[in-house]
């Protein structure tokens, strides 16, 4: 125990010193705090929560974080809060792309330019979830069957991610599914278990207990290769077994939900490039690879131009689905 | 028997010293924040949690849900004593609490609401103990429509009841109704009913209008009837403590049916706050002294307290074994368990015998420990009631903005915590029934979206209700409770309608 | 003082007006039957219209002057009313100065306020008491459980 903490304190003061002029631009003179866009024990306040312990654990900064939850209307609380502290360098926002999803399709009152973009740290996989006795065992199988009956498809919240990877569904594999929308993933996952939906597209972790309990599994992993090879999950199964869903015959080669990190408008560049800083050092640290490896996530890291070019390839194709669906606010 | 053995096994692991001095500590965290509004078990788990990740998993676990056994304990205390519940589910300990502890016994009424909520939070692990699968298996049987069925039930068994003018009750629940709407709708994702005030899409919170309806109501009405809390006996009183616990049994009945209520409501996704209504609810109406209900009846604390436990412990079980949280606090835990390196889900009852084992005999112990400690807290809280009027207004007005202001950091919610203390007020005076407006609030949307996600699936087909024999169950047995005080008017023709005179003084009794 | 009419009227009024507002607000989000099953206004909608004509029954019964409320005819005496002033209004003062002074300056000058000037204590004791309630929430909200109360406008431009 005590060599490991040595090892980590090492690996932070090595940090620490080869980012010495970056440091003295600015420094944070109060607590921060950081504001998760989620309720306790949802994804995002998970980063939050791991992200704080990792800064705490190595003291990337003297100063104490607090983490408030602010995840009403899905999320919606935590940002209008972000637009509302305008100039105020103590408050980062953890949330998903929701922040520049939103606004499109409700009548929320931010967008995401009224924030800083800081980063987009960890990529969520989607999978297309299957009751364990469904009698289908490919994506092929499953939209053969779904174009016959009345599929009842669940998911996390209405017009949100989930959602439009169900409209994407749709359209490439020819089917009408019926979108339920739940409060959460979990409550999906529930659903699914009790056969009152016929399937849902989760992340990995939301359906993790319930895929080893054997009350459902995945079917395909919207990604262009297949996850990293990991322990195994069932007896015999590991995420690096589901098979991509191109694979199987459902187009759709990439849906990834990342994870963001913003400031509130109105900061200085100085203020924005200490978090950028800080957010690599949380990135380098074994803690933040076990939280990556144990979330099931994919590690990433965008900011600056990259994330900017990444906010608006998607905000053009959640515009697509979202013109087709005549969800567009008006 | 295999459980009984497992259970053994479960026993040498939770009663060794270390781990009573973590329930010790725990527990007494817990009732800190419990008592304290604002703060709940959320943030005592929250402060704790980096603590425990140095420790084995089930004493972290032990540690937190001995501060979950505390808190809920705890959220009793300022329901009781200052008419301020703390949690959704302890507002119905209020309606009895507090009249007792104004009429000079709050001893009584403290050491009743403890002793039955160990009773239930006792039965509620005894059903954990023995059904553990069986259990699980219900809850999975619950799907939007047995939701909407549950949600119905809670409504029917305490809607349509009590003294309060029937109108009057239709629009305080219709406003309930409507507040609940307020924020971003999960069905369609679209923003509802802000009222062109944009931090509203967060919705209402249920603390910062209790903090307002009950707390700063409660205190205009008080100062304007120039109230004094009659002479609580200046010494403590152990004695009373022990005879208030020692008169429970004869209130068995009572007890059992809220136990079965809580077990129920705890399993099937009702949860703590619409078991302790519906508990309140069905026991004024079965109990013999039903109509003295509101004035401090012990039969009405019983009730609620029984049930809220009971179904708070018996809702750890869907946490752990399908990994859904039922409230706040069972999110942060289960966060605390994927730290560990823990799923919560089917699998955690087969790959981790000695954690979930330790942690349900934990529950046996834990909650000894709590009743024990909570019960010598007691004459420390009676005591509170003799801090003059004008000390302690100030302070309740100030736990309520601090309270209202921690929900979610917000100054508005402050204001229109002070906007709800003078509706509150309003409707105390003019009777129109706070608790359909409260329930309203805390399961309206949850019942809303329910019957829309149906609606959904049975695209827009009624029959959906009646569909299976669960369903049709719950559906049949809420309409026979709305319609069964009709069906007693009807019964008994010459007990003649109330007249308003009649109906005002009988509800000032039920109101003061 | 104030009339069980008056009183009543205000209410029903007060309530009327907030089902307007939801059957008004609700109709922006549809109220019926679309393609995504039950539209969001519909149950806010009902909700709506079921506030403001209870209101309208409240608000008749009111006017009316029935037997129903001749045995109470006041309310509200010009007693009660002045105490009920002198709680709500320093409270009402005392939420309003949040943002300016935050909430320890506040609740300190509030409590300190309320006890020594209608002389229900003695001034070093209601200062005692004022400042053991700012400290004591201090110690419990901002050290020991991290939750960050307003610190007010005034602790900004002094640099806290």
């Amino acid at each position: 125990m005590r060599g490991t903490s040595l090892f980590l304190l090492s690996v932070s003061v090595a940090v620490l010193a080869g980012n010495g002029p970056a440091l003295a631009a600015w420094q944070p003179q109060k607590p921060i705090e950081f504001v998760a866009t989620a309720g306790p024990g949802g994804g995002t306040d998970n980063l939050a929560r791991a992200v704080q312990n990792i800064v705490t654990k190595h003291k990337l900064t003297e100063q104490p974080i607090v983490v408030v939850n602010k995840g009403g209307g899905s999320g919606a609380e935590g940002y209008v809060y972000g637009k509302a502290s305008a100039g105020d360098p103590y408050k980062v926002i953890f949330g998903t792309s929701n922040a520049w999803q939103q606004p499109l399709v409700s009548k929320v009152a931010f967008n995401y330019t009224d924030l800083t973009p800081i980063a987009a740290m960890a990529q969520d996989e989607f999978l297309l979830w299957v009751k364990q006795d469904a009698p289908y065992k490919t994506a092929g199988d499953y939209l053969k069957a779904a174009a016959s009956g009345s599929f009842k498809m669940g998911g996390a919240q209405s017009k949100d991610t989930d959602e439009v990877l169900t409209r994407m569904i749709e359209k490439v594999g020819h089917v009408k599914l019926t979108y339920i929308p739940f409060k959460s993933g979990a409550e999906a996952a529930v659903q699914l278990a009790g056969g009152h939906i016929d399937s849902h597209v989760n992340n990995p972790s939301e359906s993790l207990g319930q895929w080893r309990g054997g009350t459902q599994r995945p079917l395909c992993v919207f990604s262009p290769k297949r996850l990293p090879e990991g322990p195994k999950i069932t007896a015999t199964e590991g995420w690096s077994d589901v098979p991509t869903c191109v694979e199987q015959g459902l187009d759709i080669k990439q849906y990834e939900q990342p994870r963001t990190v913003w400031l509130p408008g109105k900061v200085t560049p100085e203020q924005a490039a200490y978090y950028v800083d800080l957010m690599k050092k949380v990135q380098a640290t074994p803690e933040w690879k076990d939280y990556i490896e144990k979330t099931s996530q994919v590690d990433t890291f965008l900011t600056g131009a990259e994330f900017d070019q990444f906010i608006k390839q998607d905000l053009e194709h959640v515009k697509q689905v979202a013109t087709e669906q005549g969800w567009l606010v008006k | 028997m295999g459980n009984l053995a497992e259970l053994l096994h479960g026993f040498t692991i939770a009663v060794t010293v270390p781990h009573l001095v973590l329930m010790a500590v725990g527990v007494l965290l817990g009732i800190l924040v419990g008592v304290l509004p604002g703060l709940g078990a959320p943030n005592g788990v929250s402060l704790l949690l980096p603590l425990t990740f140095g420790m084995q998993p089930v004493s972290a676990i032990i540690l937190l849900s001995s501060m979950y056994w505390g808190a809920l304990f705890g959220g009793s205390v300022t329901s009781i004593l200052f008419n301020i519940p703390g949690e959704p589910s302890s507002v119905a300990t209020t309606f009895d609490g507090y009249p007792m502890a104004r009429d000079g016994r709050p001893t009584t009424a403290l050491a009743t609401a403890f002793g039955s909520a160990a009773f239930g939070a006792l039965i509620g692990v005894i059903l954990i103990t023995f059904l553990a699968s069986w259990v699980a298996q219900v809850a999975l049987a619950f799907g939007p429509p047995e939701y909407f069925a549950v949600y119905f039930l809670a409504f029917a068994s305490f809607v349509g009841m009590g003294g309060a003018a029937p109108i009057k009750t239709v629009v305080a629940l219709a406003i309930g109704f409507a507040i609940a709407a307020i924020g971003i709708d999960t069905v369609s994702g679209s923003v509802r009913l802000t009222m062109g005030i944009d931090e509203l899409v967060k919705g209402v919170n249920f603390v910062v209008a209790v903090m307002g309806l009950f707390g700063i109501g409660e205190l205009l009405v008080a100062v304007e009837e120039e109230f004094h809390a009659r002479a609580v006996s200046s010494k403590i009183d152990w004695r009373e403590v022990f005879r208030a616990v020692g008169r429970l049994p004869r209130h068995s009945v009572a007890l059992l049916r809220s136990a079965a209520i809580g077990c129920w409501m705890g399993i099937t996704p009702g949860g703590p706050t619409a078991a302790s209504f519906m508990s309140y609810g069905i026991a004024r109406r079965f109990s013999r002294r039903g109509r003295y209900f509101g004035t401090g009846e012990v039969e009405g604390i019983i009730s609620p307290e029984t049930a809220d436990h009971a179904a708070g412990t018996s809702a750890l079980l869907p946490m752990l074994s399908l990994g859904i949280p039922g409230s706040a606090t069972a999110a942060v835990m289960m966060g605390g368990l994927m730290i560990w390196g823990l799923n919560p889900g089917p699998m955690l009852f087969v790959d981790q015998k000695d954690f979930v084992w330790g942690l349900i005999a934990s529950m046996y112990v834990g909650n000894i420990v709590a009743v024990a400690l909570v019960l010598l807290t007691v004459p420390v809280f009676a005591a509170l009631m003799r801090i003059p009027f004008v000390v302690i207004a100030p302070l309740i007005v100030i736990i309520c903005v601090v309270g209202a202001y921690s929900v979610s950091n917000s100054y508005l919610d402050v204001v229109m915590m002070l906007g709800f203390g003078i509706v509150g007020y309003l409707f105390k005076k003019l009777f129109y029934p706070l608790a359909p407006l409260v329930l309203a609030i805390v399961i309206g949307d949850k019942a809303e979206d329910a019957f829309r996600q149906s609606m959904l699936m049975s695209k827009g087909s009624l029959g959906i209700f009646f569909a299976n024999k669960l369903v049709t169950c719950l559906v049949v047995a809420g309409i026979a409770l709305l319609l069964l005080p009709l069906v007693l008017q009807l019964a008994r023709p010459f007990r003649k309608s109330t007249s308003p005179a009649a109906e005002t003084a009988a509800q000032e009794k039920v109101i003061i | 003082m104030i009339s069980r009419r008056a009183l009543e009227l205000a209410t029903a009024i007060l309530t009327g007006s907030f089902g307007v507002a939801v059957v008004v607000q609700s109709l922006d989000n549809g109220i019926g039957w679309s393609s995504e099953g039950v539209d969001a206004g519909t149950f806010p909608f009902l909700t709506g219209i079921i506030i403001l004509a209870g209101s309208l029954y409240n608000l008749v019964r009111g006017i009316v002057p029935a037997a129903t409320l001749a045995s109470v005819p006041i309310a509200i005496t010009s007693i009660e009313l002045w105490r009920l002033a002198g709680l709500f209004v320093p409270a009402a003062i005392f939420v309003a100065v949040i943002p300016l002074l935050g909430m320890y300056m506040a609740s300190a000058a509030y409590v300190f306020a309320v006890l020594a000037f209608p002389r229900h204590q003695s001034v070093p004791w209601s200062a005692a008491t004022a400042v053991a309630t700012a400290l004591a929430l201090y110690v419990v909200f901002e050290r020991m459980f991290q939750v960050s109360l307003p610190h007010g406008a005034l602790a900004a431009v002094l640099g806290f």
